[in-house]
């Protein structure tokens, strides 16, 4: 599903002006890495995608929908939203059944609501735990398990709000694996990070946030090996990327394969 | 406004540099008179001559007039429907089909409105002026028990946590799919996703504050050191005596009225 983001601005109630004039195109199937520092925008643009918010000015097009004529709820079936505090939704007395809550909203049957919630369970390596107390998980289980909750929706769009924060290694592995499989089904994948490693490993397209301007929007490579640009909203290159430069290798390695094959190149060996 | 501070609307005007006990007394005194004063219209003039000026001076007028039409117009409501429409015996003043609109009821509501109307505006004047810590910090220093302290100032700085946090939870409801647009049904089949994270994510909040502050020793016993310097003056000081002392001759005279009669 298509993302169309035209020349959008937003003003909070109280006057803080956080979006001015922002831009986007996002394909389906696409896998968009937003970064940038605190206060750049970032979430305020993803709130647009799926009508949280409706722009001051400028519009939204999700495959054919303007989000300024539909509910949040209606939207929730194209765009499903990771929150970052899990403890913002918790409703139900089970895993299982919090996690079949979104599907259930949207009116799945409830043997599709239940098979989904499973599948999402499954990915999220909680299935054992279906019939817990969301309570009675660890505060890192209980995220994966929002994120089990809006990938049981099977929403064309996902969009993840710092999905690795608090993860230990395993959670964060586990979560590229997610990501990757949705990326495997067509799924269009938007995530805010400020874990650029991260990003690097798993997202093909970058765009920097500051001051709620779109500083940059290419492809990973381009966009996180341009130190100086990435600096002025506070974020650091890769680390492959910064040894590469510091080690005078050509072009911007994002994975050890390719800072191998830079330092091949730069050396004239194959 | 500042979430820090309770309420507190940030503006640089005398009314905000005033004592909080200052502003306290004058506040309670107020309501007093409105509430003591005979007449069906005295909380209304106690109204217009003690808080209007005040909140005009101390440039929170609005927000005033704004949350305390917001707070006092169900309870006007339900005052005018009660007490209007069921007031036993009797004026009629108007037939409403079986109801009759009296007005002894009518006047007891105009004034219980202008009561509560007095009591949250004063309430809020006096939120809006003072930083909740400051005022805690006053009440510490005139003998008041830090938990009680604590509690009131967390109590205050509670609200536009909560109000924050609601928010949140809307966002991540609607998100899943919650409609929470429409009808009254759909609203209400939308409350209990709304208020049960709000709940339970309330508890868990308290719950890790209270650790958060023992471990760093709140309930020690002893002095306490504040970093804050409330600033008091000589005039200050006898208004607020001379409020207190106008309290207290209204108290009497009030008194008064009541036992006369009795003794006569």
């Amino acid at each position: 599903m298509n993302l169309s983001v035209e020349n959008i601005s937003f003003t909070y109630p109280g006057g803080a002006e956080a979006l001015r004039g922002v831009t986007l195109d996002i394909a389906s199937g696409e896998a968009v890495a937003i970064v940038g520092e605190n206060g750049a925008g970032k979430t305020t643009l993803v709130k647009h995608l799926n009508g949280l918010l409706k722009p001051t000015r400028g519009r939204v097009i999700v495959g054919e929908w303007d989000t300024r004529e539909h509910t949040v709820a209606k939207m929730a079936a194209r765009v499903g939203f990771v929150f970052q505090n899990p403890d913002d939704q918790i409703i139900e007395r089970t895993v299982g059944d919090e996690v079949a809550f979104g599907p259930r909203q949207l009116g799945q049957s409830a043997p599709d609501a239940l098979a989904n919630a499973t599948a999402a369970l499954e990915m999220v390596e909680l299935a054992a735990e279906s019939g817990t107390h969301p309570y009675d998980l660890t505060a890192p289980q209980r995220k994966l398990m929002t994120l089990a909750s809006v990938l049981a929706m099977r929403t064309p769009v996902v969009i993840f709000d710092e999905p690795t924060m608090g993860q230990d290694a395993r959670g964060v592995a586990l979560i590229g694996n997610i990501i990757e499989t949705l990326k495997s089904e067509d799924r269009t994948v938007i995530i805010i990070t400020h874990d650029i490693d991260f990003c690097a490993d798993h997202f093909e397209r970058v765009v920097a946030m500051a001051d709620g301007r779109v500083l940059a929007d290419g492809p990973a490579a381009d966009v996180l090996a341009q130190a100086d640009l990435l600096a002025t909203t506070n974020v650091e290159p890769p680390q492959l990327i910064r040894l590469a430069q510091a080690l005078g290798l050509p072009g911007a390695p994002l994975s050890t394969d390719g800072f191998i094959a830079s330092l091949r190149r730069r050396d004239g060996t194959r | 406004m500042s979430g820090t501070y309770g309420l507190y609307v940030v503006r640089q005007t005398g009314i905000h540099r005033l004592h909080p006990l200052t502003k306290l007394v004058y506040v309670l005194v107020c309501l007093l008179i409105g509430w003591l004063i005979p007449g069906v219209w005295s909380p209304y003039i106690v109204l217009l001559i003690g808080v209007v000026p005040v909140a005009l001076i101390a440039r929170v007028l609005p927000e005033v007039i704004k949350n305390t039409i917001k707070t006092a117009i169900p309870f006007a409501i339900s005052l005018i429907i009660v007490q209007g429409l069921f007031w036993t015996g009797g004026t009629i003043v108007r037939q409403l089909g079986p109801f009759s609109l009296k007005a002894e009821g009518l006047l007891f509501a105009i004034r219980g409105t202008g009561r509560i109307i007095l009591a949250v505006s004063g309430f809020l004047l006096l939120n809006y002026t003072t930083r909740s810590d400051e005022l805690m910090l006053a009440l510490s220093q005139k003998g008041l028990p830090n938990s009680i302290s604590y509690v009131v100032l967390s109590t205050l700085q509670v609200i536009p946590r909560f109000q924050r946090k609601a928010n949140t939870i809307l966002d991540a409801q609607r998100s899943r799919g919650l409609e929470t647009e429409g009808s009254y049904l759909i609203r209400m089949r939308a409350l209990m996703p709304l208020v049960v994270p709000l709940l339970l994510g309330s508890i868990v909040d308290i719950e890790e504050r209270a650790i958060a502050l023992e471990v760093r020793a709140f309930s020690r016993e002893g002095a306490k050191t504040s970093l804050l310097v409330l600033h008091d003056t000589r005039f200050q000081r006898a208004i607020r005596w001379l409020l207190m002392l106008g309290a207290m001759a209204v108290i009497g005279w009030r008194f008064y009225l009541w036992l006369a009669p009795r003794l006569a």
